[in-house]
């Protein structure tokens, strides 16, 4: 059965069944969409998935959304190295983790990222356009997200609550990570590519809590994850500067 | 394998891992704590990771050989995984996706919206009988400071109009899914799973609370009432130390960050 995915850059989101896919060995259709272009919400794309949202995979005729719940599909389905645990505490701890990086560190790191970066270039854009492109955003919750993503309505509280969390998020990266050769145990999982995805630029998006002084063990594993085939292979599929960043993770880069 | 499961009264995620450990059969030594007290706070494990930033908030902690775990339908799963009898999971890679897709769902609609009528109806009110002094010294024992905050919120009534309203408006999202999954199965997955446990667990008392929610949703109505006959559900039930376990809340998940 033929695999298809759409994707953006491999980055957040969009990175987690690619590297997924890789690693696993899985041949796949790659159909990129721009996410800055608002590619997803083209009449075209919502006939695949009705709420509008990257990354997307089929299989055969079945219909997959939501990525992290792909990357544990992906391990089923497929044959290729197990990504997910032998021990089932471990693979709870696989589980915890990618939801707390979903629910609670991601929105913070992105809500930075869409102000500092993201915001400001799409912004670029003719006003009447990007009002049209946010009107045609299917799903109510992602068109009050994106309205506050371009216009940066974030308030001062939400922004300082933010990066509270991005500082406490990466010291308990740094914690689990010194207790463990991989994120959720003794192999690398799900949760590696999950946290990879999120994490791989930090040296260069917080390099002051995040450096070889104050982090060697993230750093260590974000070069660790870096150096793997699947995760090369995985990167050269990017089209934008944004995740050339990753080449920061080449030894002796900094 | 030593294993203790540290729960509330029966509802909400604590339902849905009693109800699981005895659909599964798994000997564990159960141990109450009044999470509306902020009891789980006082545990030798309460600052853990897994146990402090758990996005669950005031959920059951399942301790096996002296690791502790959180968020019910992944300790569910957990318990799925190595229990005996029937999975309680619909089979192969796509009925797990199915399991997972749920509980995203539940995570960012169900659990927050329910957590905020919950406490606002039942916890609200006891938090106002105790004196200010103990309340924020209870608080002042969390170690994560978004928790911490939705105590503060509860125990100040603070319960802003419109987070109210998209309570309501994600109950009423919640509804019509389970009434579409419901259409032509008994259970919401096709046979019972653990996403039936979950889902009750946080909607057994939402009928009283968001009535509008219910208006038309008969084969709903019909399921709760399966869910709730089952045996494993009664034995968790019978557990109850108060008359309305329905009743018993403490603060859940966040609503999203991102509106």
């Amino acid at each position: 059965m033929k695999v298809v995915l759409y994707h953006w850059e491999p980055n957040a989101n969009s990175g987690k069944p690619m590297l997924t896919l890789v690693e696993k060995g899985v041949e796949f259709e790659s159909h990129y969409l721009d996410l800055l272009n608002f590619d997803q919400h083209k009449p075209e794309y919502l006939k695949i998935n009705p709420q509008g949202t990257i990354p997307a995979m089929t299989h055969g005729d079945i219909v997959l959304t939501e990525s992290t719940a792909i990357m544990e599909y992906v391990d089923q389905a497929f044959e290729g190295p197990r990504l997910m645990p032998d021990d089932p505490v471990e693979r709870w701890r696989v589980r915890w983790w990618m939801k707390f990086m979903d629910q609670w560190l991601a929105p913070s790191f992105s809500m930075i990222g869409w102000s500092v970066f993201v915001g400001p270039s799409v912004r670029e854009r003719d006003p009447e356009e990007l009002k049209a492109a946010i009107d045609r955003i299917p799903l109510p919750e992602r068109r009050i997200a994106w309205n506050k993503a371009i216009y940066n309505k974030f308030s001062a509280e939400e922004m300082a609550e933010s990066q509270r969390r991005v500082a406490l998020g990466i010291n308990k990266l740094e914690e689990a990570l010194s207790k463990r050769p991989w994120l959720a145990g003794n192999s690398y999982s799900l949760a590696d590519i999950n946290a990879f995805n999120l994490a791989y630029a930090l040296p260069l998006s917080q390099p002051d809590l995040s450096n070889d002084e104050k982090t060697p063990h993230i750093m260590e594993w974000l070069r660790k994850v870096y150096e793997r085939p699947a995760t090369q292979k995985t990167w050269a599929m990017g089209k934008t500067a944004m995740v050339a960043r990753v080449k920061i993770l080449e030894r002796g880069a900094n | 394998m030593a294993m203790t499961l540290y729960h509330g009264e029966p509802n909400g995620p604590s339902l849905t891992v009693l109800a699981t450990l005895f659909e599964k059969g798994v000997e564990a030594d159960l141990k109450r704590i009044d999470l509306a007290s902020g009891e789980r706070h006082t545990l030798p494990f309460a600052k853990d990771t897994e146990v402090a930033l758990s996005i669950e908030g005031e959920g059951p902690v399942l301790v096996v050989d002296g690791t502790p775990m959180t968020d019910a339908l992944y300790v569910a799963m957990y318990l799925d995984e190595i229990g005996g009898g029937p999975s309680l999971q619909p089979p192969g890679a796509l009925g797990h996706w199915d399991v997972l897709v749920w509980a995203r769902f539940v995570a960012e609609r169900l659990a927050p919206a329910a957590s905020t009528l919950g406490t606002r109806a039942y916890l609200a009110p006891r938090l106002a009988g105790r004196s200010k002094a103990d309340v924020d010294a209870m608080i002042a024992r969390i170690d994560s400071v978004d928790l911490a905050d939705r105590w503060r919120a509860v125990a100040a009534n603070d319960y802003p109009e419109e987070q109210v309203a998209d309570s309501h408006r994600k109950l009423k999202l919640v509804t019509e899914r389970t009434e579409k999954a419901l259409e032509n199965s008994d259970w919401l997955l096709g046979d019972f799973s653990i996403t039936d446990l979950e889902v009750y667990g946080w909607l057994a008392s939402m009928p009283l609370l968001s009535a509008a929610a219910f208006a038309d949703t008969p084969k709903t109505k019909a399921w709760m009432e399966r869910v709730k006959s089952r045996p494993s559900v009664q034995k968790a039930l019978a557990l109850a130390t108060i008359e309305e376990a329905t009743q018993y809340w403490a603060p859940g998940p966040e609503h999203s960050r991102w509106g």
